[in-house]
């Protein structure tokens, strides 16, 4: 099975006439299958706007957002070829989970055992014949999950799905996420929280106010992030100043109360060498983490 | 093949089986047309004080007013009507409207398709509707003495209805369509043909025929039977297949605006 790559490509979205409002804006990236890609942004950022022209909900004010080549309204068979979960308020409140698939399966084309099979697979086949009134928000995310896998997709376009699910559901959104793309999916998980997709996602793209402002492996990010080490010396004062001389404009060193040095920008290793190569003791060098959550509130010019 | 219309029918017809809304509103209009029924049974029959069969003798006697009992068919039509917007624009109240785009973007098949359900819909509800109507007026006409109900009075009452219906309920859904907003589209409906439209055939009679609420008259066949005080008089009434025809273009011209306008829009 080919997989299938989604390709945004200049994607702009404005709405409104009076007082427009652009809601994305000039954005270009691709999703690849066999990956599970986190589409991370602060809320308002037109993570959902991009998802939803990806869907044919939303026609793009310019710019395309193809499933493989086509969009979507001309895929021949929309439900088998791509299975989406947007907000989870889109069932009618005195429908049965199971009729509202049955509503879906019969539009699609699909035999009703499909239902009862992705019942299962979310786990809701015991409250499979209750109104979605009854319903509580981790409830309603996993029959909007059993609603996309529903057509047994190659493409699973997910807008915030852990939101509501309890840990024990997002252990297992995480679980099975990775086991779509393993068998070959296309995975498009957003969230406005880059540790909850931190351990499922391979890939990210990052927006903020509709601008792409990263994409690619989440390990090059994890680098990124790890480039802060801690040292002590002796000569602190004289450390730092060969440390800022030898780095380029990105480095800043701290020295702390204590008399730590905190080096941003620069591994271990380089530290060490440069100590090295200037005959200055050293006490303590570490690697040190940066919180990866942190590193994204910068990228997003978030003031969370 | 996406949005074939076999598979659209197939979800449509699971949409209305699995909510109770279509049985209670279709539960109202038949209870709405027998109480009809029975108040214009006894109010002819001459057994209230100065009630019109009381001061003129029993109008029952007269087959024309068997006819115009039969006919109260008619007045389920507007809860067929409101069906018809109900399920188009409960797709946005409820958002259902995201996963059925989502099965079916092609968004004038889903109207189409929806029209469609619900002229069937509306001709079963006038054959329920009719049957019921039938039964409860014998049995409220069998303590006096009247003209007998016969098979063509119910044949004519209940080709009007079918074919009355099946349009009314198609320009509902096409209303529904345009109107995006549930109460918003039910509520013009109500004052139009509560207030609006009412006002307009008792001014301008020659105007109202072309309105939807007159083409609907006109098509069922029953305007001036259905309303006993003569009022409307043949004259102010389209052929039954004119009334059919001014009421299916009232559904296209909704449709077709609402497949330019409100059906494009961005579902966000």
């Amino acid at each position: 099975m080919p997989g299938v790559t989604l390709q945004v490509e200049s994607l702009t979205k404005v709405f409104g006439h009076r007082r427009p409002v652009t809601a994305v804006d000039d954005l270009s990236f691709t999703v690849q299958p066999g990956r599970v890609t986190g589409f991370l942004g602060p809320n308002g950022s037109g993570k959902t706007t991009t998802l939803r022209c990806l869907l044919g909900l939303v026609s793009p004010t310019s710019g395309s957002a193809l499933i493989g080549d086509s969009r979507y309204h001309e895929l021949p068979d929309p439900t088998r070829a791509v299975g989406a979960a947007l907000e989870a308020s889109g069932f009618h409140p005195g429908r049965t989970a199971r009729n509202h698939l049955r509503v879906v399966a019969a539009a699609a084309g699909l035999p009703d055992s499909r239902v009862d099979d992705v019942l299962e697979t979310v786990g809701l086949t015991d409250a499979a014949r209750r109104r979605v009134v009854e319903y509580s928000l981790g409830m309603r995310q996993r029959l909007a999950l059993a609603a996309a896998l529903l057509g047994q997709p190659d493409v699973l376009i997910l807008d915030e799905p852990a939101n509501g699910l309890d840990p024990e559901g997002i252990a297992w959104l995480r679980f099975f996420l990775r086991d779509q793309a393993a068998s070959g999916c296309t995975v498009l998980v957003s969230s406005h929280v880059l540790s909850e997709v931190q351990q499922t996602v391979d890939d990210v793209v990052i927006i903020s106010r509709g601008k792409l402002v990263h994409a690619g492996a989440l390990s090059e990010i994890e680098a990124t992030g790890r480039l802060v080490s801690l040292v002590r010396a002796p000569e602190a004062a004289r450390l730092a100043d060969v440390l800022r001389a030898a780095g380029d404009a990105h480095v800043t060193v701290d020295i702390g109360d204590d008399g730590a040095l905190t080096v941003n920008g620069m591994t271990a290793e380089q530290v060490g060498h440069l100590a090295f190569v200037h005959n200055c003791e050293l006490h303590e060098l570490a690697s040190q983490t940066q919180d990866l959550e942190r590193l994204f509130l910068e990228l997003t010019g978030g003031d969370a | 093949m996406n949005g074939s219309f076999s598979r659209l029918f197939a979800s449509e017809w699971r949409k209305v089986r699995t909510t109770k809304m279509v049985w209670v509103l279709m539960g109202i209009a038949v209870i709405f047309s027998c109480m009809n029924v029975v108040a214009l049974a006894l109010v002819a029959s001459g057994t209230i004080p100065g009630s019109p069969g009381a001061l003129s003798g029993n109008l029952l006697l007269n087959p024309d007013y068997i006819t115009t009992l039969l006919a109260q068919v008619g007045a389920a039509a507007t809860f067929v009507l409101i069906l018809g917007i109900i399920a188009m624009s409960g797709e946005y109240r409820h958002m259902t409207i995201t996963s059925t785009y989502l099965s079916t973007p092609r968004r004038g098949r889903v109207l189409v398709a929806k029209m469609g359900l619900f002229a069937i819909f509306g001709a079963v509800t006038a054959v329920i509707v009719t049957a019921i109507v039938v039964v409860v007026a014998a049995v409220v006409l069998s303590p006096f003495e009247h003209a007998p109900i016969t098979a063509s009075a119910i044949g004519s009452v209940l080709l009007g209805a079918v074919i009355g219906f099946a349009l009314d309920a198609i320009v509902g859904v096409s209303l529904g369509a345009l109107i995006k907003s549930q109460i918003a589209a039910v509520i013009l409906a109500l004052v139009w043909i509560l207030l609006i439209e009412a006002l307009i055939s008792l001014l301008l009679p020659a105007v109202s025929k072309w309105l939807p609420g007159g083409a609907l008259n006109s098509a069922m066949d029953v305007a001036v039977r259905a309303d006993p005080t003569g009022g409307i008089t043949a004259a102010d009434r389209l052929p039954a297949w004119g009334g059919a025809l001014v009421l299916l273009g009232y559904a296209v011209v909704f449709a077709a605006i609402a497949s330019r306008t409100t059906l494009r829009r961005d579902i966000t």
